[in-house]
């Protein structure tokens, strides 16, 4: 059997914190992902969604330890350190990120931004990678003459418009977008979401969407990945976590999301907050926000199989299928 | 085109500025305690005849409205007036002060400049290493070192090796070209090195500060996976929009470039502007104050404006 094209094996993410002690904020995150595949990530603030999404990239501050592997084709990206790391980036992996404003320089053209990422991955030069730019520019429709704009110069949508431009010109094969949309108007988030999910498939793009928005990942996404205090708590396809979840935290999420389509069911909120990550969590993180808890629960339950394709920490499976 | 009314506004905000740049310096000597007479008149015996007669001389028997008339009209004419002290053209004075002063700062400043940027990058670049403790601890000394202090060290220490005093030596008779560029340049060695070093901090400063607000944008987080290499980043990305601070204070130390250095030029006896000025304010040589200050003027408002309009190139964002 051939590698996956992106696999996270066991990822662990920690911050140093001033002061002394340490935040362990992605604690054993593993997934893969195939071409052409799409996988939500989602979760409240926090999780460790980002840091995620970051980490794969190798782009975490240096006060950040990173422990675990990511392979593209069977190969360690994060083994050989930032310098093996940037051939990678931008070829295998790219990402676009939260709010395109500050994404992009402020003082230099969207066109020359682009034209950079080519350059430096040897994908033309000058007048060629300018037309590549303009076409680059049309496919996720920008007239090919606002290459010449500053940032500043364009709306909020097309500012995200040309960091997808600029995330795809490279043409790799795993896109990560780290809440997209956020920050956009209904409309416009609309637009992208639609401008995403047709350049998946005219390119057979591997999407990670990294979103708290369920109505998002529900647009774009056929499986999805549940985090919950820097821990994946449930996996599967999204059909499945929203009609038959395997956890607690995946139920409630479900049902603190209002659109999407649950009647006239009133909007749940989650009471409490997710635990400390500076300090071991005893058990279940989940537990003193859940509804179900019970005796088996001071153990912390891991990640595994409860369907097809289906998997979930949490010991209420285990009572279900003993 | 982007900007014509904006060019127009600063250019007109200049020419104001100068003239009430010019009144206050009308306004600020006379209300210094003393005149020139005063001083000129202490020789034993003086009569209130004399006292009259220099001030009549001088001017200083008009009114102050009389004389701020006369100044303005004759400033308009290009003419800066007489030297109280030696009696020659203010215009030529400053000139010959302004000529001496020029390479001795510029060099001075341009090395503080080229230093403190690169000091000040290297320092956010290696955020949190001991070569940023170093770096910004050297700074700090060295900003705040009072500067004839530091002038003094230097004689004490590159004594009988480099010139410590003065412009040329007076006692090389008739040098070639080659000589006497030589000579000039041992003897602007040390008041240079002195005002570089003791310029040098606040551009680390500055620049460290302004880099470390650009290193944590968004979109350096960008330039980083879009697979670009560290020093690619600081140049294209960084650098660039921390030029915006910098370039404001780089423009505006340019514009006292003229006003030479006082505290360097007395300890090293540097015949530049800041001594001229040094020495007018003793005599209370109103038209050679006045005449420094204004030149000290024009050119901080000419620098001003060029950091205006170059801040206008560099920001894409300035509209107005």
């Amino acid at each position: 059997m051939t590698a996956p094209l992106l696999e996270v094996e066991n990822l662990n993410v920690w911050f140093d914190l001033e002061g002394g002690g340490e935040l362990h904020a992605v604690q054993g995150v593993d997934f893969s992902l195939e071409p052409g595949e799409r996988m939500g990530l989602v979760g409240e603030s926090g999780c460790g969604k980002t840091t995620t999404a970051l980490a794969i990239m190798g782009l975490l501050p240096p006060s950040a330890s990173v422990a675990g592997r990511v392979l593209i084709d069977g190969e360690d990206i994060l083994a050989g350190g930032e310098a093996a790391m940037r051939p990678h980036r931008w070829v295998d992996i790219a990402i676009v990120f939260q709010g395109a404003m500050n994404a992009l320089n402020p003082v230099r053209t969207i066109g020359q931004q682009i034209v950079e990422s080519l350059e430096i991955h040897d994908r033309g030069k000058g007048a060629a990678a300018r037309a590549r730019t303009g076409e680059l520019l049309e496919s996720v429709g920008i007239p090919a003459a606002r290459a010449s704009r500053y940032p500043h110069e364009l709306s909020g949508g097309m500012r995200q418009r040309a960091a997808i431009a600029m995330a795809l010109s490279c043409s790799p094969r795993v896109l990560i977008a780290d809440e997209p949309t956020t920050a956009l108007d209904v409309m416009v988030q609309a637009q992208i979401l639609e401008l995403l999910d047709g350049l998946c498939n005219d390119f057979g793009l591997a999407l990670v969407l990294v979103t708290h928005d369920l109505p998002v990942v529900a647009q774009l996404c056929n499986h999805c990945s549940v985090m919950y205090a820097g821990e994946i708590v449930e996996r599967g396809p999204l059909d499945v976590l929203y009609h038959a979840p395997g956890h607690p935290y995946t139920r409630m999420l479900f049902a603190a999301s209002p659109d999407l389509g649950m009647g006239d069911a009133p909007v749940l909120s989650i009471p409490g907050a997710p635990p400390r990550l500076d300090r071991p969590i005893d058990g279940c993180p989940f537990r003193p926000r859940c509804d179900s808890s019970f005796a088996a629960c001071v153990e912390r339950p891991h990640l595994r199989g409860v369907g097809d394709d289906h998997a979930a920490a949490c010991h209420l499976n285990e009572m279900v299928t003993a | 085109m982007r900007g014509t009314d904006y060019v127009l506004k600063r250019i007109a905000f200049a020419i104001v500025t100068i003239f009430v740049a010019v009144s206050l310096n009308f306004v600020l000597f006379r209300l210094a305690p003393g005149t020139a007479v005063t001083n000129l008149a202490r020789v034993p015996h003086a009569t209130p005849a004399l006292r009259n007669a220099l001030k009549k001389q001088f001017g200083l028997d008009k009114s102050k409205s009389e004389q701020y008339v006369i100044y303005l009209e004759q400033l308009v004419h290009g003419n800066l007036g007489v030297s109280f002290e030696n009696e020659q053209p203010v215009s030529k004075n400053l000139r010959i002060a302004v000529i001496n002063t020029l390479p001795m700062v510029t060099i001075g400043t341009l090395f503080s400049i080229l230093i403190g940027t690169l000091t000040g990058v290297i320092a956010a670049w290696r955020r949190g290493t001991p070569t940023e403790a170093a770096t910004v601890s050297s700074a700090l000394g060295f900003y705040a070192m009072p500067t004839q202090w530091l002038g003094l060290m230097l004689i004490i220490a590159f004594a009988g090796v480099l010139p410590t005093g003065g412009m040329t030596n007076e006692f090389l008779l008739d040098p070639g070209f080659w000589q006497h560029l030589r000579d000039l340049a041992s003897h602007i060695l040390l008041p240079a090195l002195t005002l570089g070093l003791t310029l040098y901090g606040e551009y680390t400063l500055i620049v460290r500060s302004a880099m470390l607000e650009t290193l944590g944008e968004d979109y350096i987080l960008t330039a980083r996976a879009k697979g670009l290499r560290p020093w690619t980043i600081v140049r294209k990305h960084a650098l660039r929009n921390a030029m915006l601070p910098i370039t404001t204070l780089v423009a505006l130390s340019l514009g006292y470039i003229v006003a030479g250095a006082i505290l360097i030029e007395i300890v090293f006896s540097w015949p530049g502007v800041g001594r001229a000025v040094y020495l007018a304010v003793q005599e209370r040589d109103y038209p050679m104050l006045q005449g420094a200050f204004l030149l000290l003027t024009i050119s901080v408002v000419i620098c001003n404006l060029i950091a205006d309009l170059l801040y206008f190139k560099l920001d894409p964002r300035i509209t107005e």
